[in-house]
């Protein structure tokens, strides 16, 4: 039997279990719904459920594009010019292993308990591992692959076109996947704390009451949002990264693990 | 009368010429020189390989005349002309194995150079099919670099090199990366393309058997500050074969060479 179907079968174990237990009577529903008393909770509330999720997709969207944009263009200035690393480099490594989180309260008297608060969190929250990332993966490129490019007439901008970007790709991509992560975790986990709206939100109200199903089902739709995040971060590694055969692709199933390992407690 | 333009240059194609050239390199707390003095002369469609120990600068002295790097004093002219930055037209430039981009195919790292000057995407794929026909990788052009085994991506490098049909091909420790079989191979290999294309060849090598085996010439280098010692020229016949290199004319080049550089190093 090949891993994958290995792989599957055991997801499948793992869904059919969690219908099986809480209907025999082996786990409280208190503590763990069915899985379809779960799906039904979230049918009967759809309305709310859906608006939840379009304010909390809404908040992952722009912090995604804050939190990539932004540390892939610094990311690439700190690895390109000596003197930016020496001075932020330390800072930035340092930042990385503070939990943010102890900074949100800070930021909801900033600006509001709306999105902006969210956003401005979960950015910062993912901006540093792409930072991070993507200096790393320009510091590395070999030396030689410019010395080529340039012997072989490339001006300025062909090299950082036709080389850099391309060299840096497999590295900053690993960095997006630790980073969209975070955002997602950073954006749930402020709306759970003091908000108004949001999935997060909706959780941690259900929890309040009390009311499982209603919590297991906002529980799925951010499994659902981290599950798909990560297909379209391997469907963009498989497209732009076909040439890391045998070191980065080769590791993909050591990849699933690795977001959910580095992210730092919350 | 003849148009302007048919008039014959002064130094024909392919010629390098070395006068007096000197590096030196500053460091905070020295100078460092680098190279001294060094002149030399390529006569087109020759082989000629720069030996010396790590430090003699004989590939500092290969980068500049590919324009790579710009000499402290002293003057390099190639077909006539200075180099003041990489020319591709002019000069082509193979390294080590490790210079291929991983992320093309080795016909698309042969194309590389022409699709930085605009060529057709068609042109280019026929000028990269005839360069890896000649370096003999045929049908090998879909693959990646991960894909080759070493000798054959230093096969594509040289393509890469030669596919602009410059009249100089500089090389830059080409084989240091092969095991000792592919790189007798790859040798006999560089010694057929060179016949078959006539292009002035400069080669810097670590290893002296390889020096005497591909070379028409022999420049040996010494270190700090880095200046020729000698300057040998290989009579063997060629096509050179395996046999030679346990022949007495090959040992006396071979050992004329070590006396030099141990002496200096």
């Amino acid at each position: 039997m090949s891993a994958a179907t290995l792989r599957r079968l055991i997801v499948f174990g793992l869904i059919a279990l969690w219908e099986i237990l809480p209907r025999a009577g082996f786990i409280p529903e208190l503590f763990l719904p069915s899985l379809s008393s779960t799906l039904a909770a979230g049918w009967n509330e759809a309305g709310e459920y859906g608006h939840a999720l379009a304010v909390t997709l809404y908040e992952v969207a722009i912090s995604m594009a804050f939190a990539c944009g932004g540390g892939i263009l610094l990311g690439a200035i700190v690895g390109s010019l000596p003197r930016p690393r020496i001075l932020i480099m330390p800072m930035v490594s340092s930042l990385y292993a503070v939990p943010l989180v102890i900074l949100y309260p800070v930021f909801t008297v900033w600006l509001g308990i709306g999105s902006e608060s969210k956003i401005a969190f979960a950015s910062i929250y993912g901006f540093l591992p792409t930072m991070l990332a993507t200096a790393a993966g320009i510091q590395t490129i070999d030396p030689q692959l410019l010395l080529a490019a340039r012997s072989m007439g490339a001006t300025l901008s062909q090299r950082l076109v036709r080389v850099i970007i391309p060299a840096a790709i497999p590295t900053v991509l690993s960095g997006l996947r630790v980073g969209g992560a975070l955002v997602i975790v950073g954006v749930v986990v402020s709306e759970m704390l003091i908000s108004s709206a949001g999935i997060g939100y909706l959780i941690s109200r259900y929890r309040t009451i009390l009311d499982s199903p209603h919590v297991f089902a906002g529980v799925l739709l951010v499994l659902a949002m981290a599950i798909a995040f990560n297909a379209a971060i391997k469907w963009i590694e498989r497209k732009a990264a076909i040439w890391q055969t045998g070191t980065r692709a080769g590791q993909d199933s050591a990849g699933e693990v690795a977001p959910a390992a580095l992210q730092p407690a919350t | 009368m003849q148009p302007l333009a048919n008039i014959t240059p002064l130094k024909p194609a392919g010629a390098i010429e070395v006068r007096n050239v000197g590096q030196i390199f500053k460091t905070t707390t020295q100078d460092v020189v680098a190279l001294e003095d060094v002149s030399l002369d390529v006569r087109p469609g020759r082989f000629v390989v720069l030996v010396g120990p790590s430090g003699c600068g004989k590939s500092t002295l290969l980068m500049m005349m590919a324009g790579l790097r710009q000499q402290t004093s002293g003057t390099i002219t190639i077909s006539g002309a200075p180099i003041p930055e990489p020319d591709p037209n002019r000069v082509g430039v193979v390294f080590q194995e490790a210079s291929l981009f991983p992320w093309l195919t080795a016909e698309e790292n042969v194309e590389f150079p022409l699709a930085l000057r605009g060529v057709t995407k068609s042109d280019r794929r026929a000028r990269a099919q005839d360069a890896l026909k000649l370096v003999g990788l045929d049908g090998f052009g879909k693959r990646h670099p991960h894909e080759l085994s070493g000798g054959m991506k230093q096969r594509v490098s040289i393509a890469r090199g030669l596919v602009q049909d410059p009249p100089v091909l500089l090389m830059d420790e080409p084989f240091a990366a092969l095991d000792e079989q592919t790189r007798m191979t790859m040798g006999d290999e560089l010694l057929r393309i060179w016949a078959a294309t006539g292009k002035t060849v400069v080669f810097v090598t670590h290893s002296l058997t390889e020096a005497v085996y591909l070379a028409d010439e022999v420049i040996v280098m010494s270190p700090r500050p880095g200046r020729i010692v000698d300057h040998l020229q290989v009579s063997l016949p060629r096509p050179r074969t395996y046999e030679m290199l346990s022949g007495d004319a090959f040992g006396s080049l071979r050992d004329r060479i070590w006396r030099h550089i141990r002496k200096s190093a």
